[in-house]
């Protein structure tokens, strides 16, 4: 389940227009969502509230060592609307589970950022300013978020931690999405490592869409999915190392009539390593994932299966009379997940390393429970087992 | 005295150290860059056996062995280590980086493991070693200093240069980790397993010369001075000599060369027969006692316990000192000292004896701490016990000697005139003293040896006159009956105010006690050899004999120049026939 935090920096993107699923980094978001969650480790109790819709604060405590916590602030120039309750908020934006994407926006115009009073420009860049300090480690991240342009985004991340090897480490991030296409070039001061991602997504592009004729035959086949390719590429400056990743991606998108799918394929041509994953939404509350990794060099091979399942309880009483009711009869809910008792997600891989996790909305509360299991350690079956409890106003 | 290393059982069978050395490996958190256990899968120590050197023992016994020894290894011996080593550098670069501000990358940081053979051979090594064996906790040996001096690391990839020198280097660093920190646990553990034929398995196995039954568990001169300094005169640091030491309680091990141990032998020796006299050491800082866990330990040691001659001629002053204050108790020490001649020739005796100790004195600085002594009463009780009742000398007896100083510690022919006073009076008193405590078991050490307290707030005059300086006009005046030899040994020792003030009797009793029993190997080869010595020159003195009437006459002179080849015409009175 997503951090509250990491909630409103989602809602900042959604105000901002910004895409965070046209990235390279995000080529694989669903299998990764499926196959690597975090179970959480021991106890963890967190209570936050977006006190203005520019301002969220959180607090943090668990038990991982003896008692730790954090405490944390965030700062929004841009008023966030989403709704951060937790108990009206919307699940699927705390569950990561399989990505449905959806057709590829047109970038705001420049000019439609532009606000003048009086002849002159008076907006402003919208900003985003995040902090969080780690107690008794006295760790600190810190986040400086801006939106240059409406396709442009810079993002500096910075961790300072005595246990670090300078103290600290920043990464500087500047993003561009143009829709069609998205570059990154980061920088971290850990080894001064450079790096460069890039994505291209095949098709029509997004920005010339709507001035050009609909033809008669896009009408007749919509286009029901997308190919993305991509590439990235590092190099540290200190070390004199560098890493080389190439992609691709396959996803149906909204007009396939079918159950949504999503393929990828990565390929590391230094390290031999290739890596191939289908995931597939197989119904409104189910989505399954497989991966399969090779690495020609060493032979070596590892395979990942996992699963997400939102349990809905079922209202015997009235679903006969539901059964009756005309098609485009609304009902009224409260929340639309409200029937949702929880979601349970497990993974297992070819040494039976099982992981589970069950999250879900007691109340006002949002619980995630976990646990990690070794099936080959027979005296250590449980790897981890934790609970995590958040509050949110 | 021999040293037996046994080299080839070490090599025959390393299944057991494979398996310490695997888990001493994979026991520290390793770098990221190794992604696997590392396993030693070959480990051959080789035909070659280091070459040792003795630097100095500083602790020998059947049971209990400490040394310091300078080890050059030219071996063959080889070690294969095998492990998984993660190949890509984003990988192990991202490892450290808090996921907060990683780059995230998508397949750039994927894994490939790399199976690595790492063969270290042509090991050199070059270094102080100390090693403690005790029979109870095993073998500690420590490097004193990086023992490695070079080796050749081959492994899978030999044939990238790169790689081959990032390993070359890493692996030294680890290795010099391994020989400082973790080889000593790895060998003390080893030796516990061993533990019932610790003798055998482990390289030291001492055996002696002559006969065995004389080994006693000794510890010379366990009162360790703070700052012990090995043979080359390098200081050996506080943390490791205490590092040294097997038993926790007994922090502070002496670590003492030979020149030392007799320095201190003659020191006490001048303390037990309250003579006044003092080897000034010069730059030395007498601060305090023996440390009385090593001295409990030593002491109680009993029923081997056969006293060697070096203890014997400590007791016989230790007994001589006896006499003198359980006479004391009754008269003032001045008095005591004044009317009896036979007490200032053995204490003329003792000031030649450590005058020559101090002669021999290196130049370099020494601290001597003599510190922590609590149980005295009980020490010097024990002490008293055992050296009382021997014949004060025993000339077959004390025909075992010390070897390599004997220009130091001379024992000089003493003057015939002195010799059948010093034997003939003594006995008595000596056996007064012995014949004393039974009847009151707190007596002895009080008659052996007054404690501090008595000797400081004793309502008789002349005792805190003998720990202060204002006492020199004293100890002239009552040298006036002395011949002149006592009287320059007296105003020699109130110059060193120092060790006046240190001179209380208890330190002097747990030392006795100390050296009463350490009756130990070392002592005896020392006495073997030099008795051989003493006996030459005793022949030769008594040829000479005849002449001599007059021994304060004879010393006069000398004395009064505060000559020490003067005072080598005295003996102590051990070593005389």
């Amino acid at each position: 389940m997503l951090d509250f935090m990491e909630n409103v920096q989602n809602a900042f993107y959604e105000a901002s227009h910004w895409n965070l699923d046209n990235s390279y980094g995000a080529l694989n978001a669903t299998a990764r969502a499926l196959l690597e969650f975090q179970t959480p480790k021991g106890l963890k109790l967190q209570i936050s509230s977006l006190a203005a819709p520019n301002f969220a604060t959180s607090y943090a405590i668990g038990n991982v060592g003896v008692v730790d916590g954090s405490v944390s602030y965030l700062y929004s120039s841009l008023p966030l609307q989403r709704k951060l309750k937790s108990s009206d908020l919307d699940l699927h934006h705390v569950i990561r589970g399989y990505r449905h994407l959806q057709e590829l926006r047109r970038p705001d115009e420049n000019w439609w950022w532009e606000v003048w009073h009086n002849g002159k420009r008076i907006d402003r860049k919208d900003t985003l300013l995040y902090g969080r300090i780690f107690l008794p480690q006295s760790r600190l991240d810190a986040l400086y978020l801006r939106r240059l342009s409406p396709t442009q985004q810079l993002r500096v991340a910075a961790v300072s931690d005595s246990s670090l090897k300078n103290g600290g480490t920043i990464l500087t991030l500047l993003q561009n999405d143009f829709g069609k296409y998205s570059t990154e070039y980061m920088y971290s001061t850990d080894s001064a490592l450079l790096g460069v991602r890039g994505l291209y997504n095949f098709g029509a592009d997004p920005r010339t869409g709507p001035t050009e004729p609909i033809t008669v035959q896009q009408i007749a086949e919509p286009i029901h999915g997308r190919f993305s390719a991509g590439a990235e590429l590092y190099y540290g400056l200190l070390n004199k190392s560098g890493g080389i990743s190439t992609g691709l991606r396959f996803t149906t998108l909204p007009n396939h009539t079918g159950f949504p799918y999503t393929m990828t394929l990565t390929l590391n041509p230094l390290m031999g390593n290739l890596s191939s994953t289908y995931s597939v939404k197989a119904g409104p509350n189910l989505a399954l994932c497989s991966r399969f990794d090779f690495n020609f060099y060493s032979y070596e091979s590892e395979m990942q299966v996992g699963c997400e399942l939102w349990r809905r309880r079922r209202n015997t009483d009235v679903e006969w009379a539901v059964k009756r009711l005309r098609p485009d009869w609304e009902r009224r809910t409260v929340a639309p997940d409200d029937d949702v008792t929880g979601i349970l997600k497990a993974r297992v891989d070819q040494d039976w390393r099982i992981g589970l996790l069950w999250e879900g909305r007691i109340k006002e509360l949002l619980f995630t429970l976990g646990a990690s299991v070794d099936l080959k350690k027979r005296d250590q079956i449980f790897r981890a087992v934790g609970i995590e409890l958040q509050y949110s106003s | 005295m021999a040293f037996n290393f046994n080299w080839s059982p070490l090599g025959a069978d390393t299944t057991n150290a494979r398996h310490m050395l695997t888990a001493a490996l994979n026991k520290s958190p390793k770098p990221p860059i190794i992604v696997d256990d590392i396993i030693v899968t070959d480990l051959n120590l080789g035909t070659t056996p280091p070459s040792l050197e003795i630097l100095e023992i500083g602790d020998l016994a059947e049971d209990r062995f400490r040394g310091v020894f300078r080890m050059e290894y030219k071996g063959d011996g080889r070690m294969t280590l095998s492990t998984r080593v993660q190949a890509n550098p984003l990988k192990t670069y991202l490892s450290t980086t808090p996921e907060f501000a990683s780059p995230e990358p998508l397949a750039a940081s994927a894994g490939l493991t790399i199976p690595l053979q790492i063969t270290l051979s042509e090991i050199r090594l070059s270094g102080f070693v100390i090693l403690v064996f005790s029979k109870q906790k095993g073998v500690t040996l420590v490097f004193r200093n990086d023992p490695l001096e070079s080796l050749k690391v081959s492994s899978t990839f030999d044939s990238i240069p790169f790689v081959r020198d990032y390993l070359q280097k890493e692996i030294e660093g680890q290795l010099r980790v391994l020989f400082m920190e973790d080889l000593p646990a790895i060998i003390h553990r080893l030796s516990l397993r061993f533990a019932p034929e610790c003798q055998e398995e482990l390289e030291t196995e001492e055996r002696l010369d002559g006969s065995n039954d004389a080994t006693v568990p000794i510890d010379p001169l366990s009162t360790a001075p703070q700052d012990a300094v090995d043979a080359f005169g390098h200081p050996l640091d506080q943390a490791r000599i205490s590092a040294l030491s097997l038993d926790p309680t007994a922090e502070i091990h002496a670590s003492f060369s030979e020149k030392n141990l007799l320095h201190m032998a003659a020191l006490i020796e001048t303390q037990r027969t309250l003579a006044l006299f003092t080897p000034s050491l010069r730059d030395a800082l007498y601060r305090a006692w023996a440390g009385q866990m090593d001295r409990l330990e030593s002491g109680t040691a009993p029923p081997a316990l056969t006293l060697s001659s070096l203890s014997r001629i400590q007791s016989t002053f230790g007994s001589v000192k006896s006499n003198t204050s359980s006479v004391a108790s009754g008269s003032t020490g001045r008095d005591t000292q004044g009317s009896r001649p036979t007490i200032v020739s053995n204490l003329s005796s003792a000031g030649g004896l450590s005058a020559g100790a101090n002669r021999a004195r290196k130049p370099k600085k020494r601290v001597v701490d003599l510190r922590k002594n609590k149980d005295d009463a009980q020490s010097s009780g024990l002490s008293s016990e055992r050296n009382t009742p021997l014949p004060s000398a025993n000339v077959s007896d004390s025909a075992s000697t010390i070897p390599e100083e004997r220009e130091d510690l001379i024992t000089p022919p003493p003057s015939p005139a002195t010799r059948p006073l010093r034997f003939e009076t003594p006995r008595p008193t000596l056996d007064a003293a012995a014949r004393s405590r039974p009847s009151d078991p707190s007596a002895p050490p009080a008659s052996l040896l007054p404690p501090p307290a008595f000797l400081s707030s004793a309502p008789k005059p002349s005792k805190p006159k003998h720990k202060t300086d204002n006492s020199k006009p004293e100890m002239r005046r009552s040298s006036t009956a002395r011949p002149p030899l006592s009287h320059s040994r007296l105003t020699q020792q109130t110059t060193s105010p120092l060790f006046l003030r240190s001179l209380s009797s208890d330190k002097v009793a747990t030392l006795s006690s100390v050296d009463s029993t350490s009756g130990g190997i070392l002592e005896q080869a020392w006495m073997h050899k030099m008795a051989q010595e003493i006996a030459k020159k005793v022949q030769r003195e008594k040829d000479r004999a005849a002449g001599a009437t007059g021994a304060e006459r004879a010393w006069g002179p000398a004395d009064a120049d505060d000559d020490d080849e003067g005072e080598e015409g005295d003996a102590p009175p051990a070593y005389v026939a």
